[in-house]
């Protein structure tokens, strides 16, 4: 625990999903953090959500993972101290995107950034937490190039028989299908089809699934990936918002879609991978570890 | 092997008289009884009595339990999981730790709301728990104490299913034992039936499995005065161990086994699976354990 009195508040960096994030100065060391405030509603009491953000973070010690260093609590504000990041990868595509129409990223930073995404997410995994939000804005960048998941505000353990999920969790454009017809029960599979949108979205410079609401993001995972049905989905009828009344779509072809998309030249190993992650059938979707293992990454994994 | 199918059972369950008395009695072991007078006019109240109020106006802390539980409907999962900060707790403060005679109820409540915020997607507000609690804090008390238990734990709320399992025991074990004796019984069965199958239909097995079977015989009676069962399981092993003689019947021996108990896939690859089941179990309900 240390004094608040420690740290200069400087400008205002943005809005997470129940704080506001400051940069601000050590002023015993000299170095920038980020300070994420919480008002703290007497009704309320401690958010879940920051209960469960410090809980988990204060464990999670990983390059690809933001740092939580310490906390400050008092009665009427929460304020949780990160390491600094320049960026999120929101913002970094923004800023390519600029002045012309919708441009991905070069395939060499989509392969360091994903290969860094998907190390973080094998760690939470591992250590048996689920992100639940992954998307652009959660992914923070540094001028190194470092990637970092940011904001476990949804994130929950996993392995213990205590009940309850939500299926109100993740962001609209990046949530499963299995999740979007009320799966109850998913697991780490909830966060690789994150990861598959994002893949995506870094080489086409757009969102993969764009949908306004739940319908509607469904019928967009539908048009491109295909109906499920029972011979490829086993159960999938029984999800509580399952409609047979789907129109039944042949799966696209994916490469041919991303290179509608970018200038940049897609291998076969690219889109297999894009597959792995974006299986319909949760069951079906690479783990996290399997993902860095595929072929795509030969360069990395023959480097260690 | 079946800790956490008896955690899952366990918490299935509606909350029962022992749970809460289970609950009671760690609760009251945070700080000792002795310390927890500070006036000395009051005269010492039996811990844990079963109902009423105490000479000071406060319920007894079973009573105070009990109300939580019915006013608020809180799920059996996160009242037990309780029980794994509360021992936290104990082993934090020092043994002569003293407090007020609300004092376990404060640390009872306070334990309650960060297992029902931790471990449940939607929970109650403070201002509900101070609702329930009797009228015996006050809104601004609740938040305080919350604050001061996450302090003590250093923000630490994660449990590993085995640690969950290890301070539940009293209340696991016996669905632990019966999961057990389930599963031999089936393994017995299913050796029993196999037994069966070859006598019927592979004659020329015969002599080989009699031969095995009395060698085995011979062993357990060089062993004599074993209780009545475990002859029964022997009888079976022996069945077993003459199966394994014959390559073909050995693999299909374990292969029936591996789907029939020990390793259903759905307990080894972490709870969610069955987790889910749970939830759905209670879908026509959430509206008053969750949204509250």
């Amino acid at each position: 625990m240390v004094a608040p009195s420690q740290f200069k508040q400087l400008e205002k960096v943005g809005n997470g999903t129940y704080a506001t994030v400051y940069k601000g100065l050590n002023k015993t060391t000299g170095v920038y953090v980020a300070l994420k405030e919480v008002k703290l509603d007497s009704e309320e009491g401690t958010p879940s959500t920051a209960i469960r953000e410090i809980s988990l973070m204060k464990e999670l010690k990983h390059d690809n993972i933001v740092r939580l260093f310490d906390v400050i609590h008092t009665e009427n504000k929460l304020t949780l101290v990160f390491e600094f990041m320049d960026n999120d990868l929101k913002k970094f595509m923004d800023n390519r995107n600029k002045g012309n129409s919708h441009k991905g990223l070069e395939m060499d930073l989509v392969k360091y950034f994903q290969w860094q995404l998907l190390q973080g997410v094998a760690f939470c995994h591992e250590n048996r937490i689920l992100h639940r939000d992954l998307k652009p804005q959660n992914l923070l960048i540094n001028n190194r190039g470092q990637l970092k998941l940011g904001d476990f505000g949804l994130a929950r353990a996993f392995g213990i028989p205590v009940n309850t999920f939500s299926s109100e969790v993740v962001t609209l454009w990046y949530r499963a299908p299995d999740v979007l017809m009320g799966s109850r029960n998913y697991c780490t599979s909830i966060d690789i089809w994150s990861c598959g949108c994002i893949l995506a979205e870094m080489i086409m410079g757009k969102p993969l699934f764009p949908g306004s609401n739940d319908e509607e993001q469904l019928k967009l995972i539908f048009d491109t990936m295909g109906t499920p049905v029972e011979q490829t989905w086993p159960q999938v009828t029984q999800l509580a918002k399952y409609n047979p009344l789907l129109p039944p779509h042949m799966p696209r072809d994916l490469k041919q879609l991303l290179q509608n998309n970018t200038e940049e030249v897609l291998d076969n190993n690219l889109v297999d991978l894009l597959h792995g992650l974006l299986q319909l059938n949760p069951d079906a979707r690479l783990s996290a570890r399997d993902a860095l293992n595929h072929p795509w990454f030969a360069e990395y994994n023959h480097a260690n | 092997m079946f800790k956490k199918k008896s955690l899952e059972i366990l918490f299935d369950s509606p909350v029962s008289d022992d749970m809460i008395k289970f609950l009671t009695d760690h609760a009251l072991k945070v700080i000792p009884a002795q310390n927890r007078q500070p006036h000395q006019k009051y005269p010492p109240s039996p811990p844990g009595s079963p109902s009423g109020k105490g000479a000071n106006g406060v319920p007894s802390l079973m009573t105070f339990i009990s109300r939580l539980v019915r006013y608020t409907n809180v799920y059996t999962s996160t009242l037990l999981t309780t029980v794994v900060y509360l021992n936290r707790l104990r082993a934090l403060l020092p043994s002569d730790a003293a407090g007020l005679p609300t004092t376990c109820h404060r640390i009872f409540l306070a334990c309650l709301i960060l297992s029902a915020k931790y471990h449940n997607d939607s929970s109650p507000l403070n201002k509900h728990w101070t609702k329930h609690a009797d009228g015996l804090f006050t809104l601004r008390d609740v938040n305080l104490m919350e604050r001061q238990l996450l302090q003590l734990f250093e923000y630490d709320l994660r449990i590993e299913a085995s640690e969950l399992y290890d301070n539940l025991y009293s209340l696991a074990s016996p669905i632990h034992r019966d999961l057990e004796k389930g599963a031999q019984i089936n393994k017995m069965r299913h050796q029993a039936q196999l037994h069966a199958q070859q006598k019927s239909q592979h004659y020329y097995h015969q002599r080989n499995i009699s031969a095995c079977s009395s060698t085995t015989t011979l062993l357990s009676g060089s062993r004599s005065g074993s209780v009545n069962s475990l002859d029964i399981l022997k009888e079976y092993e022996s069945a077993a161990s003459s199966v394994s003689s014959s390559p073909t019947y050995a693999i299909e021996a374990t292969s029936t086994s591996y789907k029939s108990y020990s390793m259903d896939p759905r307990y080894c690859n972490g709870a969610l699976h069955t987790a889910g089941n749970a939830v759905d179990h209670y879908t026509h309900t959430p509206v008053h354990k969750t949204a509250f």
